[in-house]
């Protein structure tokens, strides 16, 4: 099996970050706190509990070099936060927003971090050194709607964003004084390298693959999409599944995808040798079961009432209403998280969900996945 | 600037609604040669590119629900009907259930039990969240 370990921390998990080494997991049980907790001895200790923000925090991310925890809440406000000796101190960074910030992600060179919002807008925080504080400038061009998730390009300049608008937006982020001038790249701060509208629903859960040449998110019509070659005239592709729609991807390698989402469990998504992506199966045992019962109790019930009528009172199989799928997530999987990276793929990845629990997943016992990765 | 535009738009209704016509006469025959399964693929097909106004969209409807009432073997029907007309086939058959007729009702329920155990829950999905290519 793939799943390595399952933990309950919480009741209900909306985000989640770990620390460079692994130890020590921050994540946010749908409140208004973080919650460190570190793995001792096979029992996980709540280590520190960082309370600052008002509101549900929406956004977690932890720098590997640096150290540094950044938190984006619904309470439109963003807090970066420093271990000083055993205590972790908030410095609040004034986002300039009068919504909700939703998702928030550190940039590869952890010099600045980008934070969707609710206003439609995408800001980019950096730090100035002279007045020793993070400050933060907007992306003039809007998204139509809510910024759902943004994800930093490995060249830490372009950065995808994604919307409830649909849209998938691609944005320079160059600032002067912080990032170097590159003379293949003349790009200003704020412009629009890429409008990708592919969707006619929902976007969630953009990622860059590992050398940045392809993108990849998934709209609330359960389709994923890859857009290869991403600039002038890219290359997109619809890959369109049969179940509940994904909320958060992972690029496990150039040319595989993990997706998670509604259906509890992890999808494994691959490109073949001419770059076709396509699905390739779940990550996890989903029994065949008959139509009736593969959906779970709640569904069956629902089904049965709405075939009742068509079928003279003869309800799905009954008995089976109850039988569970097996599943290890009991519900919507929200967040996944690499843990291990060998060279630029990563075996190791962690998820959470909004059933409290984190679940740490591993690919080196499915022989026919790492067949694929190792092309 | 909007009447130039309005008029172009109503030409292009006409050739819409011409190529229905066409296509329904082939339903038709057919059906009479107890066909229903090639009907309603003819029925569903280029459905995308003939989108119009209103009109052009009943017209439409009126072939699919022609040939989808003479369908009496749902599960060969489905077996032999292209994975890529699930999703158009899905949004006809809500746009049946929501008709409230009987007949049409029962029709469409059927075919939509069978339709959603093939092709999944995600069928349905693109269907709610595709407010853009309606039926």
């Amino acid at each position: 099996m793939a799943v390595t370990a399952v933990h309950q921390l919480a009741q209900c998990i909306t985000c989640h970050a770990w620390s460079a080494d692994r130890s020590m997991v921050a994540l946010c049980p749908n409140n208004s706190e973080v919650h460190i907790y570190r793995l001792v001895e096979d029992k996980w200790e709540k280590m520190h509990v960082l309370q600052k923000h008002d509101q549900l925090i929406s956004g977690i991310d932890w720098s590997a070099r640096s150290n540094k925890i950044v938190t984006a809440s619904h309470d439109r406000n963003s807090y970066v936060w420093n271990l000083e000796r055993s205590e972790w101190v908030p410095t609040l960074v004034i986002l300039r927003l009068n919504r909700a910030a939703l998702c928030v992600q550190w940039s590869p060179k952890e010099n600045k971090f980008a934070v969707g919002s609710g206003a439609k807008t995408v800001c980019i925080c950096y730090y100035e050194q002279e007045n020793n504080w993070w400050v933060s400038k907007l992306i003039r061009k809007r998204h139509d709607s809510s910024v759902t998730c943004v994800s930093w390009h490995p060249d830490n300049i372009l950065v995808a964003s994604t919307s409830t608008d649909g849209k998938c937006r691609i944005f320079s982020t160059f600032i002067k004084g912080v990032d170097a001038k590159d003379p293949k790249n003349e790009s200003r701060f704020g412009e629009l390298i890429v409008q990708l509208d592919l969707s006619p629903s929902w976007t969630f859960g953009v990622k860059w693959s590992p050398s940045g040449n392809t993108l990849a998110y998934v709209g609330h019509n359960s389709v994923i999409y890859f857009v290869d070659d991403v600039g002038p005239s890219p290359l997109a592709q619809n890959v369109v599944f049969r179940d509940l729609p994904l909320r958060d991807v992972l690029f496990v390698s150039e040319k595989m995808v993990i997706g998670v989402g509604y259906d509890c469990i992890p999808m494994v998504f691959a490109a073949d040798e001419r770059g076709i992506w396509s699905f390739i199966r779940y990550l996890g045992e989903r029994k065949a079961v008959s139509s009736g019962s593969r959906y779970g109790s709640q569904f069956s019930e629902a089904f049965g009432k709405f075939y009742g009528q068509a079928k003279q009172g003869g309800s799905n199989d009954a008995s089976e209403t109850s039988r569970t799928r097996g599943v290890v997530h009991e519900n919507c999987i929200n967040s996944i998280i690499p843990l291990s990276r060998q060279g630029t793929q990563i075996r190791r990845f962690s998820t959470t969900g909004l059933d409290g629990k984190l679940v740490m997943w591993d690919l080196e016992t499915e022989q026919d996945l790492l067949e694929l990765l190792v092309h | 600037m909007a009447r130039a535009g309005s008029f172009v738009e109503a030409d292009n209704a006409e050739a819409i609604i011409t190529r229905i016509e066409h296509k329904s006469r082939k339903i038709e025959s057919l059906l009479k040669q107890y066909k229903p399964v090639e009907a309603l693929k003819t029925a569903l097909e280029g459905t995308y590119a003939m989108t119009g106004d209103e009109r052009c969209k009943s017209a439409h409807w009126i072939a699919v629900h022609r040939a989808l009432m003479a369908i009496k073997d749902v599960d060969g029907m489905l077996s032999s009907l292209d994975p890529e007309y699930y999703d158009i086939l899905m949004k006809y058959l809500y746009r049946g259930l929501a008709t409230g007729d009987r007949p049409t009702c029962d029709q469409c329920l059927r075919i939509h039990e069978k339709l959603t155990e093939k092709a999944g829950l995600g069928c349905i999905l693109r269907f709610l969240t595709d407010t853009v290519n309606t039926v």
